[in-house]
């Protein structure tokens, strides 16, 4: 389950906007993007973080945005982990996102044709062709949980834009 | 008659007589006037010293003023102030040029003035060395002869006494146990509550003055234990401690492994002393409280043994009757711990398994089971420090870093498990049992096969639950050519092997299954170690097959055979080995010798099929052991033509 | 399988009273001269006698964030000494002055681990660096207290770790408990510690605003 509640950030200079993400796999992390302009600067943190962008929040005349959820349930079929996430933007759905997950593999070059030939299997017609953009500059980099939150901001960050569901 | 003669009581004559005129009339000189005797005084002023006289200068001024416009100036009168004048004068000359003096030198124009550089003055060192030296000397002597009164005194206090000081024996005590003062007495404490335990019984003990003994009343004690040897002198004590009931006397916790066949309890109650000498009453108070402070410790030891017991879910139960506990560790194989503890005067044990037990008692797992108990404590107050500083104290270094590093909640819930002494006691001895069956196997084995030899090196690092041997099989003679390694290792319920090909076997707790591994290898060995000597020898090899499937069925291992052919081809060397029955050794001739052209088979070329095979009989063959023989064969064979 | 929000998790821990956000301190300065009996004595007082003190060795670097009528102070340590422990990133609170009659300053504090990107991130924040140290020294604990003795440093432009320079000839001694809110009976036991370390050094309540302001 990944929750997103999201602070916009006014200062001088160009708005910025602080993304918290917490992920049910990581149950003791909070992971903060700050997005200012074309700069993306993630924080790994303790969960104590929140508490504090609350005080800071009353700091910056932000207004907090929508928050964004993505809960559902998680399989595990041997080496892979597949979790089904309905997406609901302030209770309102948008959507269903599927991940897919090779746990033995840490490096995605190695394993991204096997993760798609595993998803063609059930998702059919459906399965993307392609790495996802975040992914596609990274494959021979060791993956890290950040990572999956990186993707996950990518997709939220299309629903927000969407108007109808995906 | 009295005539009364008038007396006339008259003053001396004061005033000096200046001149008795001729008719008797004496002139006085006449009384100093005010003005004179004061100049009679001035006179005497001597200008040239003092400055207290400057203020009177300026009334001397004017008087001296006065005088010289006195008219009728008597020369006498005069005088003294002329010199009072003059000395006057001089002295405002001298003022005057000073004070111009100073004016000039002010100015630093005309006049300069400057410091002398003065000789400082001379130190006499060895004077004032002399004096310090006289002084401490002195003060030296007074605390020497202090001292000596006090030796003196306490020598004297030492010889006539026969029993040590209180004070004295307080002090030893405090150097080894914490002493508190509570109102007239003083409280120790035994416990290891500052060493992190959180047992919930005290340790406290009193300490009190000894009564006085007349040494009479003193006898020696009695001989404990053959083996004590003689009872060292025992100096009565000052000091008396009182413990509490149920720490006196000695305990210990008895650890040993037993087989389900054996009695589970005997009731005889046998009265036998313990190895460690028993608690006199006149112990020396520091055995004493080394013995409670053990006593409170396997107290708590099998507290937390017994608590973990009932709650620990198993396969099989552990029991906890009495003071003993029985857990299972393998099918077949119990673990019993039991508290032993003999008070004075209670020297029969309480039911448990006999006498001749007792040398079943495993030290070693004993310590194990102390070092885990102290490992909780340890673990109780010695938190790590947070690095930075400014963290808070607490959380373990990994927990610290599980947030910034993202783990997840598999290795979360990793994190927080934790084992009980029980459970680690358990896979000690888990370990502890694998290890020692594997290394019976290991030494029958090498007992039994004497052909290919069998060595096997125990790694000197191990942990209590890991543990590692190397097996070497090798032939003597031929170690070069062909030897086999097996790992094997020992783990807490399982073995694993790996063997030379790379291949990794996963064995249970049965030990039947090692040794048929084993002598799986020690054949595989055999035939591998005659291929590498073929392939010396020039011969070369046709087949070989490590597990053999013809043949009769091995009860243990596997049959391995092979086959080889000499240098020129014209000889054929068959070779089985097997673990029931030996080795057999077969040879052919190639081009057979007894060919003759028959009806179906006419051309001659059919000859070179080889021969049938020829048994040799090995137990008659020459040769130290079976590579040595084959060695021998195969040169044999070898035809140079 | 679905865990409980993180969020909410959270908000119940601190309703719950078991994270502790208030720090109470007391403070102290001793000079280089006493400092080695000053550290005989605190090994003697304190926990595990045996293990003897723990040096560490913290860089800290002090942000503010302007904007507000209150200036934000949040704090970035990191270990130099354990590279390999995450950075701590700390936001202390105002002291609550009220109460004079309190034994030791009582402060909210909130200790957060966190990845190395921190600095950049407050810097894209808006947080301006104000000023940064080194400081070097020992640790004890004592039950619950942490009592640190340390000596501060400035960083050189080169930033290389030979050629720091001592702020002062004196050393910081610090001693401080973290606790949630309400448990004001540790502060009671602060301060008898504080009186066993008595001639040696005097730990007490700093004014800091009576600092920064200075003597008139």
């Amino acid at each position: 389950m990944i929750l997103m509640p999201n602070f916009g950030v006014v200062v001088a200079g160009p708005p910025r906007t602080v993304h918290l993400l917490n992920n049910s796999e990581q149950p003791a992390t909070v992971f903060s993007i700050l997005e200012s302009g074309q700069k993306q600067v993630p924080l790994v943190s303790d969960p104590l973080f929140m508490d504090l962008m609350k005080k800071l929040a009353s700091v910056y005349t932000g207004k907090q945005q929508t928050r964004m959820e993505a809960k559902g349930p998680r399989f595990e079929v041997a080496d892979f982990l597949v979790k089904l996430g309905t997406v609901t933007m302030n209770q309102n759905f948008k959507g269903v996102l599927v991940e897919v997950e090779y746990r033995p593999c840490v490096v995605p070059a190695y394993c991204w044709e096997l993760i798609r030939e595993f998803m063609q299997g059930f998702l059919g017609t459906c399965a993307p062709a392609q790495a996802p953009v975040y992914l596609q500059n990274r494959m021979q980099e060791i993956y890290q949980p950040l990572d999956t939150i990186q993707q996950y901001l990518e997709q939220f960050r299309e629903y927000r834009k969407a108007v109808t569901v995906r | 008659m009295a005539y009364s003669v008038n007396v006339a009581i008259e003053a001396p004559i004061e005033n000096q007589i200046q001149e008795i005129s001729y008719d008797g009339t004496e002139v006085y000189q006449q009384p100093l006037s005010m003005s004179e005797s004061l100049s009679k005084l001035a006179a005497k002023i001597d200008f040239g010293k003092g400055q207290e006289e400057k203020e009177e200068k300026p009334n001397e001024k004017q008087e001296d003023e006065a005088a010289a416009k006195d008219p009728a100036a008597y020369q006498s009168s005069l005088w003294p102030w002329d010199s009072v004048r003059n000395k006057l004068k001089n002295a405002l000359t001298e003022v005057c040029v000073l004070s111009d003096v100073l004016a000039i030198a002010k100015e630093k124009r005309y006049l300069v003035l400057d410091p002398v550089p003065q000789d400082p003055p001379e130190i006499k060192a060895m004077v004032t060395v002399y004096a310090r030296k006289k002084a401490l000397g002195g003060a030296a002597a007074v605390l020497l002869t202090g001292a000596e009164r006090l030796r003196t005194s306490q020598s004297e206090l030492v010889r006539n006494r026969s029993v040590p000081d209180f004070h004295l024996e307080l002090l030893q005590l405090r150097k080894n146990w914490r002493l508190k003062k509570v109102g007239n007495s003083i409280i120790g404490d035994v416990s290891y509550r500052t060493a992190g335990s959180k047992f919930a019984q005290s340790g406290m003990f009193e300490v009190s003055k000894a009564e006085e003994d007349t040494p009479s009343n003193w006898s020696p004690p009695p001989p404990q234990s053959p083996n004590a040897g003689p009872a060292p002198p025992k100096t009565p004590s000052a000091l008396r401690v009182t413990l509490p009931s149920e720490l006196q006397g000695v305990a210990f916790i008895e650890v040993h492994c037993r087989k389900d066949d054996e009695a589970l309890f005997s009731t005889t109650v046998t009265s036998a002393s313990l190895n460690t000498a028993g608690p006199m009453p006149d112990m020396h108070w520091q055995k004493k409280l080394e013995a409670a402070q053990n006593v409170l410790f396997c107290k708590e030891l099998f507290n937390q043994l017994a608590k973990e017991a009932v709650q620990l879910p198993g396969p099989i139960p552990h029991m906890v009757v009495g003071n003993q506990i029985v857990a299972s560790i393998l099918p077949g194989i119990q673990l019993i711990i039991g508290l032993r503890h003999s008070t004075s005067s209670n020297s029969k044990k309480s039911s448990g398994p006999p006498q001749q037990k007792k040398s079943d008692h495993d030290h070693v797992l004993e310590h194990s089971i102390h070092q885990l108990l102290r490992e909780v404590h340890h673990k109780n107050t010695h938190h790590p420090f947070p690095h930075p500083s400014s963290g808070p104290l607490g959380p373990s270094k990994q927990r610290c870093l599980a947030g910034p590093t993202a783990v997840d909640r598999h290795e979360l819930t990793e994190m927080s498990k934790s084992q009980t002494l029980l459970e680690q006691i358990i896979e000690q001895t888990q370990h502890f049992t694998m290890r020692r069956r594997t290394e019976y196997v290991l030494d029958t084995i090498a007992k039994e096969v004497r052909d290919p030899l069998i060595v096997s090196h125990w790694n000197s690092i191990n942990s209590p639950t890991k543990a590692c041997v190397k097996v070497n099989i090798l032939t003597h003679g031929y170690d070069t050519i062909c030897r086999t390694l097996l790992t094997i290792h020992v783990g807490k319920k399982s073995l694993k092997c790996i063997c030379r090909d790379g291949s990794v076997m996963n064995m249970s707790y049965e030990i039947q299954e090692l040794r048929d591994l084993l002598i799986c290898q020690i054949h595989q060995h055999q035939i591998t170690a005659v291929q590498a000597l073929a392939k010396c020898m020039g011969w070369q090899l046709l087949s070989n097959s490590m597990h053999l499937g013809v043949g009769e069925v091995q009860q243990m291992g596997n049959a391995s055979s092979c086959i080889l052919a000499s240098p020129i081809g014209d000889r054929l060397i068959a070779v089985r080995c097997e673990p029931q029955a030996g080795v057999h050794v077969s040879i052919a001739h190639s081009p057979r010798k007894d060919f003759f052209p028959s009806q179906l088979v006419k051309e001659r070329k059919w000859e070179n099929l080889g021969g049938s095979y020829k048994e040799v009989r090995w137990d008659k063959m020459e040769g130290k052991n079976f590579l040595n023989k084959m060695e021998l064969l195969m040169a044999s064979l070898t035809s140079s033509s | 399988m679905m865990a409980q929000p993180l969020s909410s998790a959270i908000d119940t821990a601190f309703k719950s009273n078991i994270v502790p956000d208030q720090e109470y301190l007391l403070q102290g300065s001793v000079l280089d001269k006493v400092v080695e009996v000053l550290l005989h004595r605190l090994r003697g007082l304190c926990d595990n006698v045996d293990s003897g003190p723990e040096p560490f060795q913290d860089h800290e670097m002090c942000f503010t964030i302007r904007t507000t009528p209150t200036p934000l102070n949040l704090r970035v340590r990191r270990a130099l000494d354990h590279q390999e422990m995450p950075w701590q990133l700390r936001y202390i609170g105002q002291p609550e002055y009220g109460d004079k009659m309190r034994p030791t300053i009582i402060r909210s504090s909130i200790d957060i681990g966190c990845s190395a990107t921190v600095v950049e991130f407050l810097t894209e924040l808006g947080c301006r660096m104000e000023f940064e140290y080194i400081a070097r020294g020992y640790m004890f604990r004592k039950g619950r207290m942490k009592i640190t003795v340390s000596k501060v440093f400035k960083m050189n432009q080169n930033k290389s770790q030979e050629s720091m320079e001592p702020l002062s000839e004196s050393y910081l001694v610090e001693l401080s408990v973290l606790a949630p809110r309400g448990q004001d009976a540790i502060a009671e036991d602060m301060r008898s510690f504080a009186e066993q370390l008595r001639p040696l050094v005097n730990l007490d309540k700093v004014d800091f605003k009576r600092l920064v302001h200075g003597p008139p």
